[in-house]
């Protein structure tokens, strides 16, 4: 379970980027997090895995705590495990030439032994339909497979929930439907700040709505979605789907 | 981008088909004998240059390939060597600036050999059996990839500069707004640096680098691999 309690964050000589936040996401939910661009949804999603604040003294709390694991300096390590962050530009994320090199990053950080290593390295890039790919240059992958890539690198690590931040941007549409798809199959928690609000609709049982660093609405997706009010109010739309009555 | 440092790197000649530890060996040997030549060498230094040239040639590499990378290398060189005769009022030094031009481009022109007889990957696993530390192979696996991102960064801002100078602009004003160009890359690059960082941390990265073992050998032509 991700447990946030009054999480205030503020960049250095910037403005506040999280007020007063408060969420309990039980486990095995699919959560989706939207708002208008600079609403702190990258910012909540960094402090899921420890990456904020910067230099968080040893005993200090963060304000969050996943599966009971309060974020303290002296637990990153065992939340890093738990929590697989996929970040927005995958040539952020995809930092080794060679794709198996980059998906067994982080198994090899766990200090895990080389047999295990390399089968969670097959297993990840199956999962994610890249099977053949471990030799691949990463520079040479077109986008939505570079997102896969990412997305194996994380499964690699096993974690029990998914950050993922704007998976679903400048992919074309079969890039989109495989990535859906491999979402679908993960059995874990799953956060997941996009823009895409047809797509939340598809994944999340739940949506919070995020803006200026508060957190304005949380509760079912079909509610919240069609709220037509409140969606424009807080810069975003009623999906397509939703409001022409495709979504069942 | 991806095909200017190594274009020619997953060959299929004979030069290709040697053995890694065989192919660093040699170019490490050319340049250490050049280097290592005394000034006065200048016919062994042309022996190393053919040896080089027929190296390249064996590879299949294109002159006109070779003719474009050493054009782009020799100013750098040029300015550093030519600091030697400047130091003496242009009295004495060119003896020595002439042989600091040619072992550079001996030693160029091996490393180029290198690059483009096996692909870069296999070259740094090689690198690493050889006693390379293992950070040191990071960086330059960090290198590499990032070289890449970096330039095709540089290419979408110039893209976005021509959309919109016009055509028009003195040759100062086009000086002023490259060298602006370069400076955002810059910012970019320290920015981008940090976010990877972040993603290193994210997948447990605490400073201590590892390398994922499996020789490179097991790549195919077509650069897909038979078994991890």
């Amino acid at each position: 379970m991700i447990e946030m309690s009054q999480l205030s964050f503020r960049y250095p000589g910037g403005r506040a980027a999280l007020k007063d936040v408060n969420l309990k996401i039980e486990a095995g939910e699919v959560v989706g997090l939207v708002g208008p661009s600079g609403a702190g949804k990258s910012t909540l999603l960094l402090h899921l895995n420890g990456l904020l604040p910067l230099n968080l003294a040893a005993d200090a709390d963060s304000g969050v705590s996943i599966g009971g694991i309060p974020i303290r300096k002296d637990q990153l390590t065992a939340i890093r495990r738990e929590v697989g962050l996929l970040f927005q530009d995958p040539d952020d994320q995809l930092f080794c030439p060679i794709v198996q090199d980059d998906v067994a990053f982080g198994p090899l950080n766990l200090n895990l032994p080389p047999g295990e290593v390399r089968q969670r390295v097959t297993d990840a890039l199956a999962a994610v339909d890249l099977a053949n790919y471990g030799l691949r240059q990463t520079a040479q992958l077109s986008v939505g497979e570079r997102k896969r890539v990412c997305l194996a690198g994380v499964l690699a690590c096993r974690p029990s929930v998914l950050a993922l931040d704007e998976p679903f941007s400048n992919l074309d549409p079969r890039a989109r439907r495989k990535l859906i798809a491999i979402l679908q199959n993960f059995a874990g928690t799953q956060v997941i700040a996009t823009h895409d609000l047809d797509l939340v609709l598809e994944l999340c049982q739940r949506v919070i709505v995020l803006d200026d660093g508060r957190v304005r609405a949380d509760g079912p997706t079909r509610a919240i979605l069609s709220d037509r009010e409140l969606m424009e109010q807080h810069g975003l739309e009623v999906p397509y789907r939703r409001a022409s009555g495709r979504d069942g | 981008m991806i095909s200017y440092l190594d274009r020619y790197a997953r060959g299929a000649t004979v030069c290709h088909r040697w053995p890694a530890s065989l192919k660093l060996l040699l170019a490490f040997a050319v340049t250490l004998t050049s280097v290592l030549l005394p000034h006065q060498a200048w016919p062994a230094q042309g022996v190393l240059a053919c040896f080089v040239f027929a190296g390249h040639s064996l590879a299949g590499i294109p002159f006109d390939y070779l003719l474009r990378r050493l054009l782009a290398f020799a100013p750098l060189v040029m300015m550093m060597s030519l600091a030697l005769p400047l130091s003496q009022g242009f009295a004495a030094g060119w003896e020595v600036m002439l042989s600091i031009l040619c072992r550079s481009g001996v030693a160029f022109l091996a490393g180029l050999w290198l690059i483009n007889v096996m692909p870069f990957d296999q070259l740094l696993f090689t690198l690493h059996r050889f006693g390379m530390p293992k950070l040191l192979v990071a960086m330059l696996a960090f290198m590499y990839r990032y070289v890449f991102v970096l330039w095709d960064e540089y290419d979408r801002m110039q893209t976005a500069r021509s959309a919109r100078d016009f055509g028009g602009g003195s040759a100062a004003l086009r000086w002023r707004i490259r060298s602006q160009l370069i400076g955002m890359l810059l910012i970019r690059a320290m920015s981008r640096a940090e976010r990877v960082h972040g993603a290193m941390c994210a997948r447990g990265w605490d400073g201590t680098v590892r390398v994922f073992e499996i020789p490179p050998e097991s790549v195919t032509r077509n650069g897909n691999h038979r078994t991890i």
